[in-house]
């Protein structure tokens, strides 16, 4: 007894002071558990970070003037991206400064304290840099009335809350997409790096699933038909009960970070062989060599220049580079970008079928079968004989693009350098869509960013597709046949003989 | 002290029973209009209910006494006798068998409910013979979203897909009238199918094929969504359960079975 007293005297009282501390822990717990988290931003490409510091400061600049950030985006109107907002022009101006005006869209969506920009005439300003606010609106007699602005002329156009929907889908993509495409629409986003297939980066403006001919961008279609349906197979989820305004403006924001990355990559890629530190060290370096090796010879040779006078030479150039050439290569790759994506929204990029599905009869499949194995296509040295998806190419060692060097790893590979398995056609799962018309686009433009080569129009005609597409969409109903490597054992076959006799 | 817990209880009882009272006006009832709108939902509402009422006059009873107890308890002059009740045989007595019977007549009273959702021919026509079963569906949950197989028009669901099913995502349609069947399983963990205001829930596990039949009352869309805590989206498997009459069921699913048949070919427009 004496020893159990003892003992339970030894141990620690508890508190007076034990639930509140615990309950004040807890507290503290939830509010840093739900307190905001780090502020998003835009990260750059690693190539962006790789250029000298003047090249790197200036790409960073113009990006963010161009762009901005996730709190304050930038709408560049030389982009095809329906950024929002009601559009109109003066008719005629009142003496009392107001203006009675023309709207191209809904008047009523005009509010008081909306902010207005002007988009054409003398009063045209900086990108996105609100010059008025709309200080009373009637949209019955549309007489507008503006707070501090300067006098506009008739025929100037203005654009009430311009940017709203840009503002919009980014509040869409940040609740629902950000979480694996990443902020700034890398693939990158937290849950990105579990997933199998990785999340697309829409920063190289390569979308797998298009309706659009090769090398076309998407449509909004397109994306529209993602968004909505989801692609089965991966990790993308349908969004069918988001909205028809949430989707569309989420499209667009897609489209606009895709923008945004692709322009990055373009004025780096631009910049990058005399201005990276990588081609400065390898320059500097291979220099080294070739003298070393002249003087070993003998010959009469100049010291190359060390690495760090290199990068101040280059540091240089960039100076004169920036003045003379950085605007208009600005000019040129927003040009080019512009250009890319309204040519891929207009009709003539979509793949159309020029002829009716052919029937699908057993002659048709069995035509199809023959193309499947022949020459010309080679569809079974990926998708392999059976369709498994096993094909002989995914045995071997690929090498990367634009390199000498192999892959580390056995099998196809994507433009994002993602392994990728060809795809097992005996499943029934379509990841681009399984109407006859999304298969037909599969073959006739390829799968962009991925070795599914384009067949339309030049090695296939429209019908033999059609035939190719009849086989491939019956092969989920057909009954199994042992694939070949299966049979090479020799098992499979002499089994069959012994029952046969 | 003692009277102030006596107090803390009874405030707390009475605070939770009008809480409770005016739930279903302030809308913190069940979803919607807080009306089953199937058949086969009536009856777990009305089994809910019986529950609720039983539950409420033993909230009431059991709280009462408590704070009667408390309070005498608190009041109880020094030199007054205690009762001691501890051990009492009779009141043990009572308070196993009481309840007991409660619940023993609860058990039977239910089987019925759970026999018509569970056992094929327990829902009844007006005229007594039991009601035929369609299986319009097959339902695959995954993370994060519900794909759904049709056999088509005119054809019963089986068991493969065939190359005439038509196929929905996030969008489940279901004709009104019959008692409706689909086949529930999941590409990956357990998920949950749960249409609240038909009062149809089912766990999806991996590796079963699950029947769930229930009906619609009303055509209308009704909200669909997983019960189940599967993953960090859950929260994106929302869906809906669009109810059409016959007729129009037979017209949505020629309409869809068109465009997923679709191929693309639209003739030139001349010029």
């Amino acid at each position: 007894m004496m020893f159990r007293a003892t003992f339970l005297s030894t141990l620690p009282r508890p508190s007076r002071m034990g639930f509140p501390s615990v309950l004040l822990c807890g507290l503290a717990l939830f509010h840093l558990g739900c307190g905001p988290g780090p502020q998003a931003e835009f990260k750059f490409r690693d190539s962006t970070v790789d250029l000298i510091g003047d090249a790197n400061r200036e790409v960073k600049k113009t990006l963010k003037d161009n762009f901005g950030t996730p709190q304050t985006l930038v709408a560049w109107e030389r982009f095809p991206v329906e950024y929002g907002g009601v559009k109109g022009a003066v008719t005629s101006i009142g003496e009392d400064k107001s203006l009675v005006v023309t709207v191209d869209g809904d008047p009523k969506m005009i509010q008081q304290k909306d902010p207005l920009i002007w988009i054409s005439g003398s009063l045209v300003g900086e990108k996105n840099a609100t010059s008025a606010t709309v200080k009373s609106f009637d949209p019955e007699s549309k007489k507008l009335v503006l707070e501090g602005a300067a006098v506009a002329a008739v025929g100037d156009r203005f654009a009430v809350d311009f940017g709203k929907d840009l503002q919009d889908g980014r509040k869409i993509y940040m609740k629902n997409c950000m979480h694996c495409h990443g902020v700034s629409g890398d693939g990158a986003g937290p849950t990105g790096e579990f997933l199998n297939p990785r999340p697309r980066d829409y920063r190289n403006g390569t979308f797998k699933f298009t309706s659009t001919r090769t090398g076309e961008k998407p449509n909004r279609d397109d994306l529209d038909r993602i968004v909505r349906y989801g692609i089965p197979g991966t990790y993308m989820p349908s969004f069918l009960l988001l909205g028809d305004h949430e989707t569309a403006v989420v499209v667009e924001y897609v489209r606009w970070l895709s923008i945004r990355g692709e322009f990055e990559k373009r004025l780096v890629a631009e910049l990058a062989s005399d201005y990276s530190k990588t081609a400065i060290n390898d320059a500097a370096s291979k220099a080294e060599a070739a003298y070393k090796e002249k003087v070993k010879n003998g010959e009469a040779a100049e010291k190359a220049p060390s690495q760090s006078t290199a990068r101040q030479n280059a540091t240089n150039e960039f100076k004169k580079y920036f003045t003379e050439d950085y605007p208009a290569a600005i000019e040129e790759t927003a040009n080019l970008l512009a250009e890319y994506w309204n040519r891929g929204q207009e009709a003539e990029s979509v793949v159309v079928p020029s002829v009716h599905r052919v029937n699908d009869t057993p002659e048709s499949r069995e035509r199809g079968r023959l193309l499947y194995l022949s020459d010309k296509t080679k569809c079974y040295t990926c998708h392999g004989v059976t369709g498994r998806g096993d094909g002989s190419a995914t045995e071997d060692f690929w090498p990367k693009p634009n390199s000498s060097e192999k892959f580390s790893k056995r099998g196809l590979h994507d433009e994002w350098g993602n392994q990728l398995k060809p795809r097992n056609l005996t499943l029934g799962q379509y990841r681009g869509g399984r109407r006859p018309v999304d298969l037909f686009r599969r073959v006739y433009a390829g799968i962009k960013g991925t070795p599914m080569p384009a067949f339309g129009g030049t090695a296939l005609k429209d019908d033999e597709i059609w035939d190719l597409v009849n086989y491939v969409m019956s092969l989920p109903y057909t009954e199994k046949q042992p694939s070949p490597a299966a049979s090479s054992h020799g098992n499979v076959a002499k089994r069959e003989e012994k029952s046969a006799h | 002290m003692g009277r102030f817990w006596a107090i803390f209880f009874g405030l707390a009882a009475v605070i939770t029973f009008v809480v409770s009272w005016i739930s279903p006006g302030m809308n913190w009832w069940f979803p919607g209009d807080q009306l089953a709108h199937s058949t086969l939902g009536g009856k777990i509402d009305d089994l809910f209910y019986l529950t609720m009422v039983i539950v409420a006059v033993t909230f009431v009873a059991t709280n009462v006494a408590l704070v009667y107890a408390l309070w005498r308890g608190a009041t109880i002059r020094s030199d007054e006798r205690v009762w001691f009740s501890h051990g009492s045989h009779s009141l043990e007595v009572i308070w196993t068998i009481v309840p007991a019977s409660v619940l023993l007549f609860i058990a039977l009273y239910q089987l019925d409910v759970w026999a018509a959702y569970r056992i094929k021919g327990f829902v009844k026509d007006s005229d007594g013979k039991p009601k035929q079963i369609v299986a319009v569906a097959e339902v695959t949950a995954r993370q994060f979203e519900w794909r759904i197989r049709y056999p088509a028009r005119g054809k019963t669901l089986q068991p493969k897909p065939q190359p005439d099913d038509v196929y929905t995502v996030n969008e489940l349609h279901i004709p009104t009238g019959d008692l409706v069947s689909i086949t529930l399983r999941t590409d990956d963990v357990q998920h949950a199918f749960f249409i609240p205001e038909l009062r149809v829930k089912q766990d999806a596990v991996p590796g079963k094929l699950i029947p769930v039949w229930f009906d619609a009352l009303e055509t209308r869309e009704y909200e669909m969504l997983c019960a189940e805590l599967c993953g960090w989206g859950h929260y994106k498997m929302k869906a809906k359960c669009v109810a059409h009459s016959v007729e129009d069921f037979e017209a949505w699913k020629d309409k869809a079975s068109a465009e997923q048949f679709d191929d693309g070919y639209r003739q030139p427009v001349a010029e």
